[in-house]
């Protein structure tokens, strides 16, 4: 059975459709990222997920219980971490989550335990009898995260868990979620593209409120038209080896891109995707006589992904 | 009825409305008592009582026949203060949850919304009631001042001020029945903003023209629709209350209002997560 399905999720707000025909699933274990330009439909999916914004047509369920009918049950099997993480200013950390815990249904000595459990997990040990008021960003994001972890649920969500942090921070967090994956199955949102591809095993591309792609990171950068991408950079003239160049058979377009201080071509070689083509492209300048000072495949990221499925120039 | 499930080796839950209710209920007490917000309130409400106690014994050396309380509540300066308490006590519960984002986080853990409400009702009720304890005070005081002036100056019947047992019991019914639907309103009105101030604005119209609804028939006199507005004269009632009648119509009129309008409460909370 799955962690999570999403069919059809809409969501209209007045006119505006912020999510159209959102279907996906997440499967026990995965951490998935969702993708997107700001106000694509990140947040508003993961609110519909967790039951706060009821979707205007279509459902989601969570560990097999439906959101709309039972939301209680659907709840007690997931921690979610709202963006930007409110919190009770006016409570101390320890409080704050035997609070949330009590709220999750544990009672008695299991509250103790629990609090104790992700307090050493979220590294809030010396911040633990601190006014929340009083955190710095990074620690208020260890709160919102450890009140997610309360009760282990199987299931984490979290709405840019990383935003506002700085690099170490961030780096911090990074791990801690890396190493919840053991025991979570986590949906996470961020445009931070870096991020997604250290942590996540599995990718949901969103943009204008569809869904664009939804695979692995190595498959989703593996079918990519810079995939095939090579630059070189050598000395001599330009006609012949754009003559030659051309007829090597995967090769679909060469651009020049300009000459360089020294006397040094520049040119881009575009070829089918998943080929390889810096031998063929050696050998030809080769056969020629020219010197070759740098020849380089692209490997593509997915911030080329990203950027090739939700641009809208 | 407790239900347990085991869910991991290492912790359990339990789905009780009740200790769930009691956890919210707790929290929400302790926002009033554990921060300077109740406790401010508090002191302002025992100096204007004070300032209404000098006015009472200003009235007391004059006319008598009636307990301190009823001069103490039969007073334009009561009425003044106590349209106040209620916006002030409740317009930050829901509309302050909604500003910091707080109430995202309440109602997507296992909780109903329900229990959310009646959480934050209870708890602003027993502040209301706390508010009025220091009221407790006053017949004792009353019998204090009267020993020392009888031990001072002899007995003079004159000095003595009055108390009677129903200083106590009636103006609390009255002021806990008030409090019913008064606190219910001030809930619904910061349900509907995120804004406390204009929650608050929204709370004192709707005491003042209460208030003053219950004087139409002093402006206009008898007519024949004047029984309702003497129904719900919130002055009639504390006068009543405060000589000791105590009179099941306003105990009908404030719960039921007040159940009616708590109803209303969760429409409002619900309703702003249906459109948004």
């Amino acid at each position: 059975m799955s962690m999570v399905t999403s069919e059809h999720l809409y969501k209209a707000f007045g006119r505006f459709m912020a999510v159209r025909d959102v279907c996906f699933s997440v499967e026990r274990g995965e951490i998935v990222g969702f993708l997107g330009p700001n106000g694509a439909g990140k947040t508003t999916t993961m609110k519909m997920l967790t039951g706060y914004l009821p979707p205007t047509a279509g459902t989601a369920s969570i560990a097999g219980h439906d959101i709309m009918e039972e939301p209680l049950e659907a709840r007690r099997h997931m921690g979610y971490m709202p963006e930007n993480v409110p919190l009770y200013d006016e409570m101390r950390v320890y409080e704050y989550l035997s609070y949330r815990a009590r709220i999750k249904g544990l009672y008695g000595s299991f509250v103790r335990k629990q609090v104790g459990f992700v307090i050493d997990r979220c590294g809030l040990e010396p911040k633990r009898k601190d006014m929340i008021r009083t955190l710095s960003k990074g620690y208020r994001q260890r709160v919102g995260l450890a009140d997610a972890l309360l009760g282990e649920p199987e299931l984490l969500i979290l709405d840019e868990p990383t935003n506002g942090l700085d690099p170490n921070q961030i780096r911090q967090i990074r791990e801690l979620i890396r190493s919840l994956a053991a025991e979570h199955t986590v949906i996470l949102s961020t445009h931070i593209l870096s991020e997604v591809e250290m942590i996540c095993n599995k990718v949901i591309i969103i943009d204008n409120g569809a869904i664009k792609a939804a695979d692995t990171p190595e498959k989703l950068t593996g079918g990519l038209r810079a995939a095939g991408r090579v630059s070189v950079e050598y000395k001599g003239d330009l006609d012949p080896v754009m003559k030659e160049l051309s007829l090597i058979p995967s090769v679909k377009k060469i651009i020049y891109e300009g000459l360089l201080p020294g006397g040094w071509q520049r040119l881009i070689v575009r070829a089918e995707p998943g080929t390889d083509t810096r031998e063929k492209i050696a050998a030809v300048i080769n056969r020629l006589g020219y010197p070759v000072r740098h020849l380089y495949r692209h490997i593509p990221s997915l911030e080329d992904v990203f950027v090739e499925m939700t641009r809208h120039d | 009825m407790p239900q347990e499930e085991p869910l991991h080796s290492t912790i359990r839950r339990r789905n009780s409305w009740l200790a769930t209710f009691k956890t919210l209920y707790f929290r929400e007490l302790r926002v009033y008592l554990c921060t300077p917000f109740g406790w401010v309130i508090l002191a302002c409400t025992m100096a204007l009582l004070g300032f209404c106690l000098q006015a009472v014994l200003q009235i007391m050396s004059k006319a008598t026949g009636e307990g301190v309380m009823y001069y103490m509540l039969n007073n334009i300066n009561f009425w003044f203060y106590f349209i106040f308490i209620f916006p002030l006590i409740t317009m930050r519960s829901l509309a302050e949850e909604e500003r910091q984002g707080t109430l995202e986080g309440l109602l997507t853990a296992p909780v109903t919304t329900t229990q959310v409400i009646l959480g934050k009702y209870f708890a602003s009720y027993t502040f209301y009631l706390i508010l009025w304890t220091p009221l407790l005070l006053y017949p004792w005081m009353s019998h204090l001042a009267n020993v020392y002036t009888n031990c001072r100056y002899g007995i003079i019947a004159e000095g003595e001020i009055t108390y009677l047992m129903a200083d106590w019991i009636g103006p609390y019914c009255i002021l806990a029945l008030m409090g019913t639907l008064f606190v219910a309103v001030g809930l619904l009105c910061s349900a509907m903003t995120r804004s406390q101030i204009i929650a608050g604005i929204l709370c004192t119209s709707f005491m003042i023209s209460f208030y003053f609804l219950g004087r139409v028939t002093e402006l206009w006199g008898e007519f024949p629709a004047a029984p309702i507005f003497h129904y719900m004269s919130c002055t009639e009632q504390v006068s009543s209350f405060s000589r000791g009648l105590l009179d099941s119509r306003p105990a009908v009129l404030y719960l039921s209002l007040a159940v009616l309008t708590l109803a209303l409460v969760k429409r409002v909370v619900d309703h702003r997560r249906w459109t948004r």
